[in-house]
């Protein structure tokens, strides 16, 4: 045990500073992507949306391209097609909003950038978070599990794991819902005291991602009213945190995926 | 390619046929239309090379059984009588497998105590005090949906028996549904940990389809990939084993080498598992040299913190205390029932993909193996294979010369072809049908998980509940690999 405790103290710190510092993301990494809907004409709207295998990507009524980012995997084929203009792959972390409008963009859509707010309730300072798996891939788990590495450290903010939903505030989700996890889900729910908070993460308990029925119901909300959307393909644990944060109302909620505000403003800057 | 020969036998002659052929049963399903008439059932087995495919027509709704001849077509047969009443006759346990029992919680023991059956040596237990343990769906902590029903005094482990299939998302159907160019990305997300390795299958299987030829450049891309694939995955097994044992300096420090590994993956390919890169023909993108130089430098430090950690690891008796003798599995079992990856590599059986039905160039190297059996044995058979994709990696990296990165495949030149790859939980398989020349239409795909999880109840003889997650995660299983 000695050599354990030797490594364990000669170690340099490595947990990351955010919320109070940023963390820098790797460039190139795909987390969503992010949409200049006034870039894209007509043909280009027609080709994307037929390329993007979750339905993120839509052609509106009116001819116009709409990205939806709850159902956004990042892969990456959009970026391919468009030659790199109107559409963008966003690094970033702070992707968790809440509700499933502020990650759409375009299509005559109403969009609430003025209107970031924190979520307001009882939960400031710690939170107690049982997980249900209702159908993932198996990544989001361990990106779950590695919010407890000594890198991100979640229990410094006073988030915990606890096995019994009776001592959960928060529920936190992930994978589409499979027909045979609607019943556990919510008897997982029903055990939970109020108030409670129920947390989507990853893009597939989102929305239901890429799969479809009849094996899959589709996204949490068709089951149980979700007041934290992650969206991610898996959600990293920076992002990951970022929404537990946000059920805390210790975070600001993101912004909606649009690439024109972002580009305009390096632009600027440059 | 993978060579392969096919031959047609009555359903009646199926067993013995596979029986007389002998080697490892890899896959049995049914294929076909959806009218009774069509429906085909196809063994793929490998008793030596080359991999030999039998197809036997099912007239009528039954056929005899093969598990009585061949214990590992155990799960296969329930879930054909699953998903299409097909009655394989004689089947020692036919109870439902992908559709759930109806008696939720309940032990099913088995009729019949014979030695080749899957629950050979199982005692039917009864009495005051014998109690059954429901764990799952939803288990404490953070995992994927499965249950399992222990049955105990308290104690000891009488019988064990897993429950799955409770997130099916009907991954074939969505990969025959969709563009040929995105079914690759359904694939990727069948077992999301091991997306390299489902990829390479199903490209594989594709690239089989249309006879294509993947440039040098991007084989040696796809052996870097799949093995930091299998980097990452080890190690999760590895911080499990530490997290059960309670050494938590242990499992910080092996978390944080999980960690780098995945932000590496991050760097290299744009997202932490590796997706979006692996495409039937090669890779989507190239590495470049900045990359490349990532990957080198950064496996360097990361092997030496590496060896520093497992040597203290290796030497804490607390740790090997509790994996020495825990969950044997006998070579004979991970045998007879197909076992395949560090769960029969643990048990003495040599058998590895990447050597057998050899893909994307790898070079000659040193399958790992063990032959005691127990969860230490499993471990160490990974511990040897970290080393293994380090060295594999060196030499991928070092024969990257430069050159296209993809040759798209052209029209579909034959009707059927399977694919496959080791993932880190072992070998991984897609077997597609073509419907003219750019359309899957049929596609049957095995994860490892699918036949390890199988064995999942023969690993607790004379076993107690504490060492249940040593030994779950031992056997380092995908749930949704398996439910698929």
């Amino acid at each position: 045990m000695i050599r354990w405790f030797l490594r364990g103290v000669s170690r340099s710190r490595v947990t990351t500073r955010y919320p109070r510092g940023d963390e820098p993301a790797p460039a190139g990494f795909r987390a969503r992507a992010l949409l200049d809907p006034d870039a894209i004409d007509e043909h280009d709207a027609a080709t994307l949306a037929a390329a993007c295998l979750p339905g993120a990507l839509r052609v509106t009524a009116g001819g116009g391209l709409l990205l939806d980012g709850s159902r956004c995997i990042g892969c990456g084929l959009c970026v391919d097609g468009s030659g790199g203009s109107g559409v963008t792959m966003d690094p970033g972390y702070e992707l968790a909003t809440s509700s499933r409008e502020r990650l759409v963009v375009g299509g005559g859509v109403r969009e609430g950038d003025a209107a970031a707010a924190t979520l307001g309730g009882p939960f400031r300072r710690s939170l107690h978070i049982r997980h249900v798996d209702t159908g993932s891939d198996g990544a989001v788990e361990q990106e779950i599990a590695a919010l407890l590495n000594p890198y991100y450290d979640m229990q410094r903010l006073g988030l915990f794991f606890t096995a019994t939903p009776r001592h959960a505030d928060v529920l936190l989700v992930t994978g589409s819902v499979a027909r045979p996890m609607e019943e556990p889900l919510r008897r997982t729910y029903e055990a939970m005291p109020e108030p409670r908070v129920v947390v989507a993460a990853g893009t597939d308990a989102c929305s239901g991602g890429i799969w479809t029925a009849p094996e899959v119901l589709g996204g949490v909300d068709r089951v149980l009213s979700v007041d934290v959307y992650i969206p991610g393909d898996p959600p990293s644990p920076i992002a990951l945190l970022h929404g537990l944060l946000l059920a805390a109302g210790r975070v600001r909620e993101a912004s909606a995926p649009r690439a024109g505000s972002v580009a305009r403003a390096a632009e600027a800057a440059g | 390619m993978i060579a392969s020969q096919e031959r047609t036998v009555d359903a009646g002659a199926l067993a013995p046929e596979l029986e007389r052929l002998g080697g490892r049963l890899m896959m049995l399903f049914v294929a076909g239309g959806s009218g009774d008439g069509d429906r085909e059932l196809r063994a793929i087995v490998r008793p030596g090379e080359p991999v030999i495919v039998v197809r036997a027509r099912v007239d009528g709704n039954a056929y005899p059984a093969v598990t009585p001849r061949v214990p590992a077509a155990h799960w296969f047969e329930r879930e054909i009588h699953d998903l299409f009443g097909i009655v394989p006759e004689g089947h020692p346990r036919l109870e439902p497998l992908v559709h759930h029992a109806p008696e939720e919680g309940e032990v099913r023991l088995p009729e019949e105590d014979d030695v080749r059956l899957e629950h050979r040596g199982a005692e039917r237990l009864a009495g005051p005090g014998v109690f059954v343990i429901p764990y799952g769906p939803v288990r404490s902590g953070v995992f994927e949906a499965s249950q399992f029903l222990v049955q105990t005094g308290g104690e000891d482990v009488a019988y064990c028996a897993q429950r799955l299939f409770f997130k099916r998302r009907g991954c074939e159907r969505r990969i025959c549904a969709v563009p040929l160019d995105q079914a690759v990305l359904v694939a990727e997300r069948v077992s999301g940990t091991s997306s390299v390795a489902h990829a390479l299958a199903f490209s594989h299987a594709i690239e089989a389809l249309a006879q294509t030829e993947v440039p040098r450049r991007a084989q040696a891309i796809r052996r870097i990939l799949a093995e930091l694939e299998r980097l990452y995955n080890h190690l999760e097994v590895t911080v499990r084993e530490c997290e059960d044992a309670s050494l938590a300096v242990a499992q910080a420090q092996f978390a944080v080498l999980k960690e780098r590994l995945h932000r590496l993956a991050g760097a290299v390919a744009g997202n932490r598992y590796l997706r979006g890169v692996v495409v039937p023909g090669g890779t989507r993108v190239d590495l470049d040299t900045g990359a490349v130089d990532l990957i080198g430098s950064s496996l360097a430090g990361w092997e030496r913190e590496w060896r520093r950690v497992l040597s203290v690891l290796l030497r804490t008796d607390s740790f090997l205390d509790r994996l020495v003798s825990t969950g044997p599995l006998s070579e004979q079992d991970a045998r007879d029932f197909g076992c395949v990856g560090p769960v029969a590599r643990g048990s003495g059986i040599d058998v590895d993909t990447r050597r057998d039905l050899p893909y994307d160039g790898y070079p000659p190297f040193e399958v790992a193996g063990h032959s005691d059996g127990d969860a230490m044995a499993r471990m160490e058979v990974r511990f040897q294979e970290v080393d293994a994709s380090l060295e594999l990696i060196r030499e991928a990296v070092a024969s990257l010369a430069p050159g296209p990165v993809r040759s798209a495949p052209g029209p579909f030149t034959r009707d059927t072809a399977l694919g496959a790859s080791e993932s880190a939980r072992g070998e991984t398989l897609y077997w597609l049908e073509a419907d003219g020349e750019r359309t899957v239409a049929f596609c049957k795909l095995r994860a490892a998980s699918f036949v390890n999880f199988g064995v999942f109840n023969r690993v607790f003889d004379s076993q107690v509940l504490t060492d249940f997650s040593f030994i779950e995660h031992s056997l380092g299983l995908s749930p949704a690999g398996c439910d698929a």
